[in-house]
């Protein structure tokens, strides 16, 4: 690996200084996993790495604010998968955070990580979408709230401003009932990145919300108010019309050694059917709220 | 027979599950590897590599890396002696550095050696390579094309009629008369079976280390044969075989990918040059650049009466091995030879090609050369079983061959009970007990040659107390050597196993052993060692003897024991009576040999077989191609089982291996022959959440093995039918055959899916071949 | 960054191996890893993908088990980290490390080591696990010479040494086939429907 400064700033204002400053030549180190591999791989170069670790005004705690809960830049996958409110509320983050690397990867990995890096492949990104997440974003110019589906760009690139750091994230807190899964294809059971990755959730309103990854430059959110999908008792060929519309703007890429473009616009729509399906039953089952 | 030992000597003899010598080592991380080892004043090499599959170098400029502070030496092939030594098991064609052009995506031009292993990094970044990129071959049909780039120069080859092809060797096998056959068959099915390109991926990434030592020279390495990386190193060093000394620690998994030399030579001129001890820890990507099993496309032409027995087979086979020979033409003689399989076959025929191309040099791996070909035999029995409308287990009950049978002419004869190995298989299975929807069941036999030739010498001293010393050039790389050999010798010498130490990996201490390869050691070397302990056992004889004043005749001495006519005492306690005041202790040798056969295709007849037959049952996920196997069953015919539980390790490790390159494992190239998918996010394998949801292993026991107290080899038997076991299971559940591996979620779903990927319907290719 | 040279500054770190305060100053390119083995000289925790997949570095970190390879030494500053060297306590080996020398689970041994921290790591958090729990647990650990049934079975009867329920997880929990991409082992109260 080659040399780098390293930096552990103690406050908030600190920290966004040295990213604001050296900008490009900065990178921020929350958890590591995949910041660690790309500095030993030297798709990274940067001059200096930001532990935001040791920042006062950063955390690991999932909190519940007015509204919202809300999840500090720190919150590992293993504190999301063992939450419970997390696990009762938004049961497709749970489901998608257990599928992130191993136990040692999720002890370390990020949620706030995992949508900096902006991999289409992210597995938490859906989920997110589908629940309706906002980024809080703390930069040179104060703090602000994005909405996760106007923060992806494309692979690694987010619209975060120069100096600008990810406080936490926003998940509104469910306004009625709610059923919702998230879903994936990989190359074996064990830990692996995804193929394709889908969450879903379907409100008694009759509103499907689906968002996909790994099957374009960045997660897509994808919205069916006809109450089409929501129908327990629609054809399935309707559904699969449906579905074919709303997933008209996935193009994976045609070099990836994973799968073909033709094998994951396929599971796309296995998956999408499934989780429609399993959002459905889990609606009809599940409690008031 | 244990309980009529001591209770403290036979409580671990063999049979029994004694725990793991140098198990404690391990569980509390004591035991060192090379790369654990003390290294002070080592330098710290760093290979210099090109990012293409083959390339003409033309310059090499180390300046700037030897600016880098801490840099030593920046070894280019114009620092090595001229002409450019080479190197190689079956030839010597490898050069310490490539010379002039690269051959593989990987292969070393140049390396530094640094202080610290951060400048050895830095420094190979800014070595200067101005290459061009030529175009290479990496497919078994590019390199067999009119016109293909050859991979070794017709110079390389002389005297070789096939040097001017990328073919390095072609072997025929046979007997009988196909063709003659071919018009008693009454069904002839026929098929092309594909096997990838995997690698070993031994947890541990290859480790070297080199140092001056007084005249000689001293050399760590990870390896599985130590006597003959000494060989290969006193020949290029040009020094005695008395002034190189191969210092061997147990290696942390081999799979048969540590068994030759691969950057020892470097590492050791560059000591010599430099004067200092040199290190090369590989990265797992850079293992995977340095070796992997040779992939394989196998056509088999069986043919058939109508009541399942087999009249002919005819099998042509090409092997796509890397870039130099290492061991792999052997792999492929030796798979070959065997691919018939245990059936009795009237007539065969067997052409098999070493076909060179630009890639890593494959190497020995779990099986050496067979599952490439069982996974074509077997597969080919399924599709025919499945025409002909016979039980795939019927059919191979049908023609298997008996105990003693002739199966393959002038070979060794069929040395177990096979029948009862796949009768216990498919017993475990419920072969013919009902299924659920949506599974299938598959059942597949494998077959392989033990070692056709060996030599195993062993040294036992039976110390004063009691105790004992056993010297054994075994590598013990997790197959459990050590404690077979502790178990023989506290068996033999009444000592309880923890007063038994077994000394390996050290050649100026360790006599000669051949190798440890094709699951020979616990009878090639168990039974040196075994005969080390009887000739301590006759002196032991002679001292009681002379002890009690009766001719030897008269005493027997045995499994710990002295026997004086009705009287029993422990060896113990004469050796304490007669060493006598001086001490001292009673040093025995033994030595295990397998005679060459040089009118022998294979230089020597097979020392056993390893049989294995494995059934599977699977779930198939039709939306989407998911194998899940929900139970796998593997029967190994082991002789006799030193250690019913290395056992059971070694038949689960070698089945979830097979699991690996049956449904997940293979390399990736680019358009331009580079590897994709180098290092472990990409290259798949087995993990505790990839098992099947039951697995169970067993054995058959017969005691008819020629090793020690009638044990056969066993440590590959279970992986060499596992894809063609799988395979089945997967057509049984679904009509589908698959010819091609691995079977990933996306194959299987295109072979399920043939109206949406323009699959071919291989369904209709086989109701064709009726 | 003052004191940078061509391999950067050394950064002084103060953390706790294994019950015991250790003081060096490390490179900030450097991994834990490198730390432990290079600067500490504990060559118990091994090097073999560095790119947290096969689970051979695995230590434990304030409590939580991490890949080794993907921390960076200067990250452990104040750490309290457990190592393999760490697990017998007065060389009194764990009922863990016992069972695996018991059930054969350990072969070649490289991978060993690694395995034994994630299994203390799952064992503090769920003392009686099911198999497909230990099967979680131990997904990020790669053994090549194992069929990894003999070291799941080393865990489940470390868990619980003496009794018999060392095999229930595997009628209980793997009656179902899980997708690619499925976690059996998924708790039931985060797939409890809302």
């Amino acid at each position: 690996m080659r040399a780098f400064a390293y930096e552990r700033p103690t406050r908030l204002d600190d920290a966004i200084a040295l990213i604001d400053g050296h900008g490009p030549d900065a990178r921020p180190l929350a958890g590591g996993t995949d910041l660690i591999i790309r500095l030993r791989d030297g798709s990274l170069r940067p001059r200096i790495v930001v532990d935001v670790k040791g920042v006062a005004e950063l955390d690991a705690e999932i909190r519940e604010e007015d509204g919202f809960l809300a999840f500090g830049a720190l919150t590992t996958m293993t504190d999301i998968v063992v939450d419970g409110r997390v696990g009762r509320d938004y049961p497709a983050l749970a489901e998608a955070a257990l599928f992130v690397g191993s136990v040692q990867i999720r002890n370390r990995a990020t949620l706030v990580g995992n949508m900096c890096n902006a991999s289409p492949a992210a597995d938490t990104s859906p989920a997110l979408l589908v629940y309706g997440a906002r980024i809080v974003a703390t930069g040179p110019s104060g703090t602000r709230r994005v909405p996760l589906d106007e923060f992806f760009v494309r692979s690694g690139v987010t619209t975060l401003a120069r100096g600008e750091l990810v406080q936490a994230i926003e998940l509104p807190r469910p306004t009625g009932r709610r059923g919702s899964v998230h879903l994936r294809r990989t190359r074996r059971r064990g830990h692996d990145l995804a193929s394709v990755t889908l969450a879903c959730a379907v409100t008694p309103d009759g509103v499907t919300r689906l968002a996909y990854g790994s099957v374009g430059p960045r997660p897509v959110l994808v919205l069916d108010d006809t109450g089409l999908l929501a129908d327990p008792t629609a054809p399935a060929a309707d559904k699969v019309r449906r579905l074919e519309m709303l997933f008209a703007g996935a193009s994976p890429s045609p070099t990836s050694m994973r799968a073909s473009p033709q094998y994951r616009l396929a599971m796309l729509h296995v998956l999408g059917l499934r989780a429609v399906a399993t959002a459905i039953e889990r609606l009809a089952s599940g409690a008031s709220q | 027979m244990s309980s009529n030992h001591g209770a403290e000597a036979g409580a671990f003899g063999v049979g029994a599950t004694a725990p793991r010598v140098g198990g404690l080592e391990r569980v509390t991380g004591r035991q060192e590897y090379v790369a654990d080892l003390p290294h002070g004043d080592a330098l710290h090499v760093k290979l210099v590599t090109v990012d293409a599959a083959r390339a003409r170098v033309d310059v090499i400029d180390g300046t700037r890396a030897r600016a880098v502070p801490g840099v030593h030496l920046v070894m280019t092939p114009a620092d090595l002696p001229q002409p450019m030594p080479r190197f190689g098991p079956q030839r010597r064609d490898r050069p310490v550095l490539a010379v002039g052009e690269t051959k593989y995506h990987g292969e070393p031009v140049a390396a530094v050696a640094a202080e610290t292993p951060d400048a050895a990094e830095e420094a190979a970044r800014l070595v200067e390579v101005d290459y061009e990129e030529l175009p290479a071959v990496f497919t078994i049909e590019a390199a067999l094309a009119t016109g293909a780039p050859l991979v070794q120069e017709p110079s390389l080859r002389p005297g070789d009629p096939l040097a001017t092809t990328n073919i390095l060797r072609e072997h025929r096998y046979g007997w009988g008369d196909v063709e003659a056959a071919s018009n008693q068959a009454d069904v002839v099915i026929e098929g092309t079976y594909a096997f990838p390109m995997v690698t070993q991926f031994a947890i541990e990434p290859h480790a070297f280390m080199a140092a001056p030592d007084g005249d000689g020279i001293a050399i760590w390495s990870s390896i599985q044969h130590p006597y003959w990386l000494q060989r290969v190193m006193a020949d290029l060093v040009e020094l005695p075989l008395s002034k190189v000394r191969v210092f061997a620690p147990d290696p942390g998994g081999a799979f048969g990918g540590k068994q030759h030399a691969k950057y020892e030579p470097l590492v050791a001129f560059i000591a010599r040059r430099t004067g200092r001890p040199a290190r090369l820890v590989l990265t797992l990507e850079e293992t995977f650049q340095a070796v992997r099993r040779g992939a394989a496309e196998v056509r088999v032409r069986a043919g058939f009466r109508s009541d399942g027995t087999l009249v002919f087979r005819d099998i042509e086979a090409n092997y796509l091995i890397g870039a130099y020979a290492d061991i792999a033409d052997r792999t492929v003689a030796k798979g070959s030879y065997t691919s018939n399989g245990p059936y009795r076959v009237p007539s065969v025929r067997i052409v098999a090609r070493s076909v060179l191309s630009h890639t890593v040099p494959s190497t020995a791996f779990r099986g050496f050369g067979n599952p490439q070909q069982i996974w074509a035999v077997e597969s080919n029995m399924d599709e025919a079983a499945r025409i002909l409308e016979i039980d795939p287990l019927e059919l191979r009950l049908r023609n298997l061959a008996r105990r003693g049978e002739a199966f393959i002419p002038h070979e060794t004869p069929a040395d177990g009970d096979w029948a009862a190995s796949v009768s216990r298989a498919a017993e475990l299975i419920s072969w013919g007990g009902p299924r659920q929807p949506g599974r299938g069941r598959g059942i597949a036999v494998g077959l392989k040659s033990g070692p056709t030739t060996g030599l195993s010498y062993s040294t036992v001293r039976l110390l004063g107390d009691g105790s004992v010393v056993v010297y054994a050039g075994t590598s013990d790389m997790g197959q459990g050597a050590r404690t077979i050999f502790a178990q023989i010798a506290a068996g033999e010498l009444g000592a309880p196993l923890e007063w038994v130490t077994v000394v390996m990996g050290d050649t100026a201490v360790v006599p000669y052993d051949q190798q440890t390869s094709a699951s020979r050691s616990s009878v090639l070397m168990g039974n040196a060692v075994l005969a080390a302990c009887r000739d301590v056992q006759s002196k032991i004889r002679t001292m009681a003897a002379r002890l009690e004043g009766l001719p030897d005749d008269g005493i027997m001495v045995d499994r710990g024991e002295v026997r004086i006519g009705e009287r029993v005492l422990p060896i113990r306690e004469v050796l304490v009576r007669g060493l006598g005041r001086l001490g001292g202790e009673v040093i025995g040798v033994g030595e295990a040999r397998k005679e060459a056969d040089p009118d022998h295709p294979l230089g020597g007849t097979s020392a056993f077989y390893e049989f294995n037959c494995t059934a599977v049952e699977v779930e198939v996920d039709r939306d989407t191609g998911d194998v899940t196997v929900t139970r796998h069953v593997t029967v190994s015919d082991v002789g006799k089982a030193l250690n019913p539980l290395q056992v059971r390790g070694q038949d689960e490790g070698a089945a979830i291996m097979g699991l690996g390159h049956t449904l997940m494992e293979h390399y990736i190239f680019d358009e331009a022959g580079r590897i994709r998918n180098l290092g472990a996010i990409d290259y798949r394998i087995p993990t505790t959440m990839d098992l099947p949801l039951r697995m169970e292993s067993d054995t058959v026991e017969n005691e008819d093995g020629p090793g020690p107290y009638g044990a056969k080899g066993m440590s590959e038997g279970a992986l060499l039918p596992v894809a063609p076991a799988v395979a089945a299971a997967v057509r049984d559940a679904t009509g589908v055959v698959i010819r091609d591996l691995p079977l990933t979620p996306e194959r299987v779903w295109r072979a399920l899916h043939p109206e949406l990927t323009g699959a071919p319907e291989v369904r209709q290719a086989i109701e064709g071949a009726r | 960054m003052s004191g940078m040279n061509a391999m950067g500054a050394r950064h002084p770190i103060d953390l706790t191996v294994n019950g015991q305060r250790r003081s060096i100053e490390v490179f900030a390119h450097h991994t834990l890893l490198d730390v432990l083995r290079e600067d500490l000289g504990l060559t118990g925790t091994k090097e073999c993908c560095l790119v947290g997949e096969c689970g051979a570095c695995t230590v434990i970190i304030d409590g939580r088990s991490v890949d080794s390879c993907l921390v960076l030494g200067v990250e452990a500053d104040g750490a309290e980290v457990t190592t393999v060297e760490g697990l017998a306590v007065d060389g009194r080996l764990s009922a863990v490390q016992r069972t695996f020398l018991e059930t054969g689970a350990a072969q070649c041994g490289f991978c060993i080591p690694g395995q034994l921290v994630s299994a203390h790591a799952l064992l503090a958090d769920v003392p009686h696990p099911t198999r497909p729990q230990v099967e979680e647990g131990l997904a990020g650990n790669l053994c090549r010479c194992a069929g990894y049934e003999q070291i799941i079975e080393a865990v489940l009867s470390g868990a619980d040494l003496g009794s018999s329920t060392a095999d229930d997880g595997r009628d209980q929990g793997r009656l179902s086939t899980p997708a690619m991409g499925d976690r059996s082992a998924t708790p039931d109260a985060e797939l409890a429907p809302q």
